[in-house]
């Protein structure tokens, strides 16, 4: 458990104990601090991105109870109680999710600044769904800009992770 | 960036219109959070409190009874999608829901949230109004029902009053000749044009037919005398009168040239819609 | 944005026209138009507009200046402001030319109308829109107030 900075109490302030990537974490928020901020400045896990700052693109995507938001449009009290996972705790004990791996084996990403958004997005999907067909995976990803790939990496990298998960689970 | 604001977590629908009656204009109801967010963050509006109605209990169910389906304004595009009440009694509310925006915003945005904020683009309200619901406004002194169509004033401009709080939408529970859909077309994040429809089938007649416009203009209409030239037709009568009728919804939808189009283009895609939604439900 | 307006007013010119220069009066038919004050007889005024779009209110402290004057027939006008807090700028070229029939005056005016900023994020459409009707209430209010007054 660690307890992060607090910012000078400066008007309200909000306690909010969460989990993050399976630890305890808490943290004094005011009321206007958006999640995204939290976590890159105050706790810096830098993965998320701030890009369109309109919930259109999906490169600041975190997991909140396994499910997508936009950090970049969540406050950052709402994870009170709550479960947050960012890209730096999909790989555990050093060993990379296979939905890493297929990125890597496909190249399913060049820059890679999309691709964190798009880890958490396509680890959401399978989880509810681990055997999509290629029209879901694209419905539920097309909240999810990339501008290098021309996806057709990325669909192949997520189809791979999806059938090797299948096999191992 | 979001400048400073102070957040209020008031627990009762009474608390609620209080601090909005005290508050007024200083003062914003906050649900999901996907749009005023947004505003928020441009800097094109600001508030020194925002009232957070998640803590309150009862507005995230839907649920059946007595013929009415009841959803509650704090349900997300989400849960909508999801629910199985839904999928049985109102599959085309549960089709728009799952093409609402994207899963992050159909994770955090709900549809209180959708109605109350009247962004001209937004889907729900117009199939909404073909679907004959209602809103229930609450305040400390007492409850209304708002129908669909008398909901919308204007770009961003809803009938509640100050100090009402929406808490439910009711929608007529269908009976099994009932059928509606709603198909959108854009090329934006947001739609340009939107197109409900809803009627009954007896037999080859259609009858009680309801239709629906919304994204081209400033806010969903509701489109009588459209419905009127359908309604109590056979089936192939109805299909040749689309046309005429699709003009009238076009010029009804108060189309407003945009970067999502031009006002004729807008118009026609009405026509267009309502055509493959109305098709669609009776063949 | 480009608007043209026409307004026909049962009362004669020259009352019309002094109408125009009562600039209390006149600044009480622009609709959000408030706090007028001279800055320089006939050339140079200022007031304030707030207009609203639901919950989005603009306020912009405006300067309205005279570039040209016929009397009786034609006045040429530029009011700008900008709205700090929100980060967006509006200016409007007024063209007004006033002319007699039978026992009416006509007045028609061309507006240019341009919004600048953040404001645009509410989309041109619902702009246009908006700027359209506070014109037509602003012709209206005029038309109201003068044939009010025979």
């Amino acid at each position: 458990m660690s307890k992060a900075m607090t910012r000078p109490a400066d008007g309200q302030t909000i306690p909010v104990s969460f989990k993050l990537n399976g630890r305890l974490q808490e943290v004094d928020v005011e009321p206007n601090e958006l999640l995204l901020d939290v976590v890159r400045d105050r706790l810096g896990l830098t993965g998320a991105k701030r890009s369109c700052d309109v919930q259109v693109c999906g490169a600041c995507t975190l997991l909140v109870d396994g499910r997508p938001v936009s950090a970049c449009t969540t406050l950052a009290f709402e994870v009170r109680g709550r479960s947050v996972m960012t890209i730096e705790g999909l790989a555990e004990d050093g060993k990379l999710h296979p939905l890493q791996e297929a990125f890597i084996e496909h190249g399913g990403f060049q820059c890679g600044f999309c691709t964190p958004g798009m880890l958490l997005a396509s680890k959401a999907l399978l989880d509810e769904n681990p055997n999509p067909t290629e029209e879901e995976l694209k419905h539920f990803m097309h909240g999810n800009l990339c501008r290098c790939t021309g996806y057709k990496k990325i669909i192949e990298s997520i189809m791979a992770a999806a059938k090797k998960m299948r096999g191992s689970a | 960036m979001l400048r400073r604001f102070r957040l209020e977590e008031p627990e009762s629908v009474a608390e609620v219109s209080e601090l909005l009656g005290r508050f007024g204009d200083s003062a914003k109801v906050y649900a999901g959070g996907t749009e005023l967010l947004l505003a928020m963050k441009e800097g094109l509006i600001q508030y020194e409190r925002l009232i957070n109605i998640k803590k309150l209990k009862g507005l995230g169910e839907v649920a059946g009874d007595n013929g009415t389906i009841k959803i509650g304004a704090l349900c997300t595009h989400r849960q909508l999608e999801t629910s199985s009440l839904l999928q049985e009694k109102l599959p085309s509310l549960v089709k728009l829901e799952q093409n609402v925006a994207n899963v992050r915003v159909r994770q955090a945005g709900s549809l209180g949230g959708n109605l109350c904020f009247a962004e001209p683009h937004a889907d729900p309200g117009t199939l909404l109004m073909a679907l004959g619901a209602t809103m229930i406004a609450e305040k400390t002194s007492g409850k209304r029902e708002i129908a669909a169509e008398d909901f919308f004033v204007d770009a961003y401009e809803t009938s509640l009053q100050a100090d009402e709080l929406l808490t439910e939408i009711r929608v007529p529970s269908p009976g099994a000749d009932r059928r509606s859909a709603y198909l959108k077309f854009g090329y934006l994040e947001r739609p340009s044009v939107g197109v409900a429809v809803a009627l009954t089938l007896n037999g080859t007649t259609v009858n009680d037919v309801k239709i629906a416009v919304g994204c081209a203009g400033p806010a969903p209409k509701r489109v009588a005398e459209a419905e009127v030239l359908l309604a109590g037709k056979s089936k192939d009568e109805a299909v040749r009168l689309l046309p005429q009728a699709g003009a009238i919804a076009g010029r009804a939808s108060e189309a407003i040239s945009d970067l999502h189009g031009a006002q004729d283009y807008k118009e026609h895609i009405v026509g267009v819609l309502l055509k493959r939604a109305f098709n669609s439900i009776v063949s | 944005m480009q608007f043209e307006k026409q307004v026909e007013i049962l009362a004669p010119r020259e009352k019309v026209w002094k109408f125009i220069w009562d600039i209390d009066r006149f600044i009480a038919c622009v609709p959000g138009c408030k706090d007028a004050k001279t800055v320089e007889e006939g050339k140079r005024y200022s007031a304030t507009m707030v207009e609203r779009v639901g919950p989005f209110k603009v306020e912009f402290p405006t300067t309205i200046e005279v570039l040209e004057r016929e009397e009786l027939t034609h006045i040429k006008a530029q009011a700008s402001g900008a709205d700090n807090k929100i980060g967006s700028r509006m200016k409007i070229d007024l063209d007004v030319n006033l002319r007699e029939q039978d026992n009416m005056t006509v007045v028609s005016f061309i507006a240019g109308v341009d919004i600048l900023g953040k404001l645009a994020a509410l989309g041109h459409g619902i702009i246009k829109r908006k700027a359209d009707q506070v014109l037509d209430q602003f012709a209206q209010a005029v038309k109201t107030t003068l044939e009010g007054d025979q």
